[in-house]
C-alpha cells in the first residue's frame, strides 16, 4: 500500500487515536481509586498539621482516626445540619452567601486530653487558589495552630506561607478583640492593622499573597463567629 | 482592573523565560540578532493569544469534572482531565500551522530567516506552559485567559528582544574561551532576571 | 551486548554530547524544578522513561509512519506517554507531583524529546534508540542533579530535605543564600558547569 497517500495517513491517524485513547482511559481508570486515596491522604495530613501534628502518607490514616474524635456540619447560626464534613467542598462553599453556607467542623482531642476545633479556609492567592486549616481552643478565641497551603504562588516569596516559619506566627493569636469578631491580619512589619486586630508579620517580597491569606482567613472564618461565640460560654 | 493587574504581572513578575525558564530552547537559538528575535517574538505571542482562549474553552467545557454538564446531567460526573494534555498539544500545532501559513504567505523573508523554528514553535514551553498555568490558575473568564496570553508573548517577546540585543554587543566583547557563546549568554539571562525580580514591588 | 557503537550511543550523551549543556536541549522545563534535590530527582528518572520509550516506540513505527503527519503522530506518542507519567506519578508519588505541578506536562515540550525522535529513533533501530534515549534522559538527569544539589545545598542548608549544615554554623552567624532559591541562580549555575565542562574539554569552545 502506498505509504503516502492520502488514504494512508487518514486510516493511519485514526488507528493511533483509537489506539492512544484506549490506552489512556485505561491508565486513568486503573490508577484513579489510588489517586483519590492521596487526595483523601494528603486532606488528612493537613488537617493534623493544623493542630501541629505532623504525619506522613503511611500514618495519616491511623493517626487522623485516633485525634479527630468528632466532625459535622454546622450553618451561620451554629446549628449542627445534616451531612459528612471531610466531603464539604470549600472551595465552592465559600462563593456562597454566607447564610447558605455548609461549614464544617472538626473536633480534634489531643494527648492530654484537650479539645481543639479546627475549620478549613479557602481563599485565592497571588496567582490561584490558597488554602488551609486553623485550630482553636475551647474558648472559641485563641487559635491553637494553623496550616497553609498553595497551588501555584511563586517559590522563595508568596510560596513561603506553606512554611512553619509563616503558619507558626498563629500560635496564641485571638480571633476577638473586645468581644469583636476581627479575625487575624498580616502586615508588614513594622506596620499595625487598622482595626485594631491581632496581627502576623507579612512574608516580604509576597505582599499579594499574604494578603490574600489575610483575607482567606476573614472570609472563611467569619461565618464561624455564632459558633465561636457558644464555644466561649 | 482586575484584568490590567493580570496583564502587568503576567509581562513583567511572572515571566515566561526570567521565572518559569520556558521557551529557552528557541530563546537561545534564535536570539543572536534582533530583527529575527523580534519576528520569533510576534509568532509566539501570536499563538499565545490564539492558544489560550481556545484551551480554556476546551477545559471548561470538555476536559474538567463536571465540565460536561451542559450535556444533561448524566454527563456531571465524567472526567476527562487525563486527556487535557493530549487536547491541547494537539490545539497547540495546529494553531503553529497556521501561523507558519501565514507568515509563509505575507512575510516570506521572516520565514526565510526563522527557518525550522517556525514548526518549532509547536514545540515552545512557553506556549504548552502558559495552557497549563491557565489551567492550574483557573482564571475567572475567557478574557482573563486571553489577556494571560497576551502579558506573556509580550513578556517573552521583551526577553528575547533583550538578550538578542546584549548578544549583537558582546559579539565584540572579550569573553573568557569557555564561557563564549552559550555560556555568557546564560549568565546575562540569569541578571537580567535578577533586574526583573525589582518588579515584584510593583503594587496595583 | 555493547558493542563499541551502541557504547557510544549510550555513554556519548553524558558529557561529550551532553543534552543540556552541549546541544543546549530540554533546558526549558528543566531549571524550574532544581530548587530541590528530591524533585529534580524524580523529574531526571520521568524524563529519562518517557525519552527511552517514546524512542522505542518510534524506532518500531518508523517505517510505517506517513510523512505528512510524523511531527503530530511524535507528539501523540510522547504526549500519551507524559500522561502515562503523570498519572503514575499522582498514584504512587503524590507529594512530588504536587511540587512538580505542571512541569510533568512540559516534558512533551521538552526539546530533547523530539530532538532525539527525529535526529535518531527514525533512523536506529529500537535497542539502538533505547539505549541512546536512556543515555540522553541519564546525560540531562546528571546536569538537573548537578545544579539542584548546588541550589538545595547552598540556598537551603538541606540535600534531599536532611539538613547537612550543622546547626553550629547558623549559630555562629552563617545565613543560607536565599538568593539561591529564585529562578535566575539556576542559569547561573548551569553556565558555571558549562564554564567547568568546556575549560576541560577545549574542542566544545565556541569560535
Amino acid at each position: 500500500m502506498n505509504k503516502q497517500s492520502n488514504g494512508y495517513t487518514i486510516i493511519y491517524a485514526s488507528v493511533m487515536v483509537v489506539v492512544v485513547a484506549a490506552v489512556l482511559a485505561f491508565a486513568s481508570l486503573s490508577l484513579k481509586p489510588q489517586q483519590t486515596k492521596n487526595v483523601e491522604i494528603d486532606k488528612m495530613k493537613q488537617i493534623l498539621s493544623s493542630v501541629n501534628i505532623s504525619s506522613d502518607a503511611t500514618n495519616a490514616q491511623d493517626l487522623y482516626k485516633k485525634y479527630i474524635v468528632d466532625s459535622y456540619i454546622i450553618d451561620k447560626q451554629g446549628d449542627k445540619i445534616e451531612g459528612n464534613a471531610f466531603d464539604v467542598d470549600v472551595a465552592a462553599q465559600v462563593k456562597l452567601d454566607p447564610d447558605k453556607r455548609e461549614l464544617p467542623v472538626f473536633v480534634c482531642r489531643l494527648d492530654d486530653g484537650a479539645e481543639k476545633y479546627i475549620f478549613p479556609m479557602y481563599g485565592a492567592g497571588l496567582w490561584g487558589p490558597i488554602w488551609g486549616y486553623v485550630s482553636v481552643d475551647t474558648d472559641g478565641d485563641t487559635i491553637y495552630g494553623a496550616f497553609f497551603a498553595h497551588q501555584g504562588e511563586t517559590p522563595g516569596l508568596g510560596a513561603e506561607i506553606e512554611k512553619p516559619m509563616f503558619s507558626d506566627q498563629y500560635q496564641g493569636k485571638h480571633f476577638f478583640v473586645d468581644g469583636d469578631f476581627k479575625s487575624v491580619a498580616v502586615e508588614k512589619k513594622g506596620q499595625k492593622p487598622v482595626n485594631g486586630a491581632e496581627y502576623v508579620d507579612a512574608i516580604s517580597g509576597g505582599t499579594i499573597t499574604s494578603k490574600g491569606v489575610q483575607s482567606m482567613m476573614q472570609n472563611s472564618i467569619a461565618p464561624y463567629q455564632n459558633f465561636l461565640k457558644s464555644l466561649k460560654k | 482592573m482586575e484584568n490590567l493587574n493580570l496583564f502587568i504581572r503576567s509581562i513583567f513578575i511572572d515571566n515566561m523565560i526570567f521565572a518559569y525558564f520556558l521557551g529557552m530552547c528557541s530563546y537561545l537559538a534564535v536570539s543572536k540578532n534582533v530583527k529575527t528575535a523580534i519576528g520569533l517574538g510576534l509568532a509566539v505571542t501570536f499563538v499565545l493569544v490564539i492558544t489560550l482562549p481556545v484551551d480554556y474553552l476546551l477545559e471548561n467545557y470538555i476536559l474538567k469534572p463536571g465540565a460536561l454538564q451542559w450535556l444533561g446531567d448524566e454527563y456531571k460526573t465524567v472526567d476527562l482531565s487525563f486527556l487535557s494534555l493530549i487536547m491541547f498539544i494537539a490545539v497547540i500545532a495546529s494553531m503553529t500551522q497556521l501561523v507558519e501559513m501565514i507568515v509563509e504567505k505575507y512575510a516570506p523573508s521572516l520565514y526565510a530567516s526563522l527557518g525550522i523554528f517556525l514548526p518549532l514553535i509547536a514545540v515552545n514551553c512557553a506556549i504548552l506552559g502558559g495552557s497549563l498555568f491557565m489551567q492550574q490558575r483557573a482564571f475567572p473568564s475567557v478574557g482573563a485567559a486571553t489577556i494571560y496570553g497576551l502579558g506573556s508573548g509580550i513578556g517573552w517577546l521583551l526577553a528575547i528582544m533583550g538578550i538578542a540585543a546584549i548578544r549583537e554587543k558582546l559579539a565584540y566583547s572579550n569573553v573568557p574561551a569557555p564561557l563564549k557563546g552559550i555560556g555568557i549568554t546564560f549568565i546575562a539571562t540569569g541578571l537580567m532576571g535578577i533586574a526583573f525580580m525589582s518588579f515584584l514591588g510593583i503594587k496595583l | 551486548m555493547l558493542s563499541k557503537k551502541t557504547k557510544q550511543v549510550l555513554l556519548g550523551p553524558l558529557s561529550k554530547n551532553n543534552p543540556v549543556i552541549v546541544q543546549i536541549l530540554g533546558i526549558c522545563s528543566a531549571l524550574a524544578v532544581t530548587a530541590k534535590l528530591e524533585p529534580a530527582f524524580v523529574m531526571a528518572i520521568s524524563v529519562t522513561a518517557v525519552l527511552a520509550f517514546a524512542n522505542v516506540i518510534i524506532s518500531l513505527l518508523r517505517n510505517t509512519i506517513p510523512n505528512s503527519i510524523r511531527i503530530i503522530v511524535q507528539l501523540v506518542v510522547v504526549a500519551a506517554l507524559v500522561i502515562i507519567v503523570d498519572q503514575v506519578l499522582k498514584a504512587y508519588a503524590y507529594d512530588v507531583s504536587k511540587q512538580l505541578s505542571v512541569f510533568v506536562g512540559l516534558i512533551i515540550t521538552n526539546c530533547i524529546l523530539m530532538g532525539r525522535l527525529e535526529a535518531f529513533a527514525l533512523g536506529n533501530g529500537p535497542w539502538e534508540s533505547f539505549l541512546d534515549g536512556v543515555g540522553n534522559g541519564i546525560g540531562y538527569g546528571i546536569i538537573l542533579v548537578i545544579v539542584a544539589f548546588f541550589r538545595e545545598l547552598l540556598g537551603s542548608g538541606t540535600l534531599f530535605g536532611y539538613q547537612v549544615i550543622p546547626q553550629a554554623f547558623y549559630d555562629w552567624g552563617y545565613e543560607n543564600n536565599g538568593l539561591m532559591i529564585l529562578p535566575p541562580m539556576a542559569l547561573i549555575t548551569v553556565a558555571c558547569i558549562i564554564w567547568v565542562h568546556r575549560s576541560r574539554n577545549k574542542d566544545l569552545q565556541e569560535k
